[in-house]
């Protein structure tokens, strides 16, 4: 568009100066009427002219102004908003499991036989568990956020594998069926520059998210293929699926969709996901179902180049 | 010393540590000093001379860092143990910087910190700076220049990763000692997750490639089955 602007600019004052050397040879103008003004009359009509442009000017610049504050605030009132809902989130997430401790401790010292005492330790590490893994998530987003990424090059595919390996080494998935499919031919897919670590623990949150949100005997895939610019890394589940109403509220910080409230979780899993992905200026999406088939696929979206700005 | 007791002087402005870490450090054998600002525990480090300090970084009066600066100024190398509230690189490296024979982040498994204790004392030589807190470290050929962050192996600059050069560094500052991968992850990535060992067997791959390391005949990094790393050749701070 714009170069198309510049073509024609440059068109137009070619014209221009043709006309400037060829018309006075071509045609002799004369005067088709002639005004006669006085000395003072021109610079009176000259400054008006100035005058009114300046008004011009400097309403537009008001309006501009007005415009930017407008948008300034509404920005301000969404941020605000946003904060307002992160701390009722937080507020949420923290006064569970500080009841729970609660009330296993009292169980703790008020039981009598062992049994009791037992299973109220036990709650109070659970407990104390999900609390720790709050802020271990709050942490590793305010890591996110503070720190300067590592940008080596990657291999998708090993990776994809290793952190396959690693998840199905875990007691909880040992026997969950993982399948990855890889595009191979007719090239492998490209290496990716970013920071391995982080990449590794993005893959993993979705793949523990499909495996979490899916029963024991339905598998799960990822599937790997490129388009020459990008590589897409797609996680797939025959899960519970999102509501289409909470889609697009599930990558915000510590959002759980009204239905996954009873798996355990921080609900800031997917809010790491989607900053990693976008410290490697890529994407992420989601197609889910929640009726009779169900299921999501997230898919993330890798330059194979770093077009944009490096963190 | 009190009682044959090694002391610890613990300076934490939370009265949540301050109440519940001393019994549980006393039970573990040790004297506890309790103070709730730097300035505190600046001059009971002065006067008492305890064996190891316990220092949060966030306090009033004096931070825990500024407490440290003062501290190793003086030529005082009591090992000290950071309690960082942000895991962050930034954080752990300033830690190091500054003089802090070891960092924990906040929360932590009381345990986890006796075990700190424990192997920060061993590797105290008395009166000398620690490892962890030299700029320059050989062992052997390898050589590491912590602030410029490079390494090399027989004067051949390593093209290192920074994560893995991280990894070297904490092995490297803690010879002999078993580091479990997720100590690795706290102490050098700030973050650990359920699969998280992987990462770490990643960076020891890369470390070990560029040293030509045979795991099944380490000069340097050796594995132990389920446990973890060590660093198994000696270790020396060079100017």
């Amino acid at each position: 568009m714009k170069k198309s602007f510049h073509f024609v600019s440059i068109g137009l004052l070619t014209i221009g100066v043709l006309s400037l050397i060829l018309m006075p040879q071509l045609w002799v103008p004369e005067p088709i009427l002639v005004l006669r003004i006085g000395a003072g009359a021109s610079i009176f009509i000259f400054l008006l002219l100035i005058a009114f442009l300046l008004q011009i000017f400097l309403a537009g610049k008001a309006l501009g102004q007005k415009e930017f504050q407008a948008q300034l605030d509404k920005a301000n009132r969404h941020h605000e908003k946003e904060h307002l809902q992160f701390i009722r989130r937080l507020d949420h997430e923290i006064k569970n499991p500080l009841t729970g401790l609660h009330t296993a401790f009292t169980n703790f010292i008020e039981a009598h036989e062992g049994g009791e005492r037992n299973q109220a330790k036990d709650n109070f590490y659970k407990a104390l568990g999900r609390l720790t893994r709050l802020l271990r998530d709050l942490r590793k987003i305010y890591d996110l956020d503070s720190q300067v990424i590592e940008r080596r090059p990657i291999e998708i595919s090993q990776l994809v594998k290793e952190t396959v390996e690693a998840t199905q080494a875990l007691p909880t998935y040992v026997r969950r069926e993982i399948k990855v499919l890889m595009s191979t031919v007719p090239w492998p897919l490209p290496v990716v520059t970013g920071d391995r670590d982080l990449l590794g623990l993005a893959l993993y949150n979705l793949l523990e998210n499909a495996l979490k949100f899916s029963d024991n005997n339905e598998p799960v895939e990822i599937r790997l293929r490129e388009d020459g610019h990008s590589v897409f890394i797609e996680i797939a589940d025959k899960g519970t699926g999102i509501p289409p109403d909470e889609q697009s509220s599930i990558f915000e910080d510590l959002y759980r969709a009204s239905n996954a409230q009873h798996v355990i979780g921080s609900g800031l899993g997917l809010s790491l996901v989607r900053r990693i992905v976008n410290l490697h200026n890529g994407d992420i999406s989601l197609r889910s179902i929640n009726n009779h088939m169900h299921g999501s696929v997230f898919t993330i979206c890798l330059p194979t180049k770093n077009q944009r700005k490096a963190g | 010393m009190s009682k044959n007791r090694p002391t610890i002087l613990l300076a934490d402005d939370d009265p949540t540590i301050t109440d519940n870490l001393p019994p549980f450090l006393e039970r573990a054998g040790f004297h506890v000093l309790a103070v709730s600002n730097g300035r505190d525990a600046l001059e009971k480090a002065k006067i008492h001379q305890p064996e190891l300090i316990i220092l949060d970084v966030l306090m009033p009066l004096m931070d825990g860092r500024e407490v440290l600066r003062r501290l190793r100024s003086q030529n005082i190398w009591i090992p000290t143990i950071l309690l960082t509230q942000i895991g962050t690189s930034t954080e752990r490296a300033i830690a190091l910087e500054e003089g802090a024979d070891d960092y924990l982040n906040k929360p932590f498994d009381p345990h986890e910190l006796l075990a700190r204790i424990h192997a920060v004392s061993r590797r105290t030589q008395s009166g000398k700076p620690l490892l962890s807190t030299a700029w320059h470290l050989t062992s052997g050929d390898l050589a590491l220049d912590r602030r410029a962050r490079r390494a090399s192996l027989a004067d051949n600059p390593l093209d290192m990763s920074p994560k893995a050069f991280a990894v070297l560094e904490y092995l490297m500052t803690h010879p002999g000692e078993v580091v479990s991968r997720e100590r690795l992850l706290q102490s050098v990535w700030g973050w650990d997750y359920p699969a998280g060992g992987r990462t770490v067997d990643t960076r020891v791959f890369e470390i070990r490639r560029l040293l030509d390391d045979d795991p099944s005949a380490p000069t340097f990094i050796e594995t132990l089955q389920g446990e973890g790393y060590r660093f198994v050749a000696p270790v020396r701070a060079t100017v």
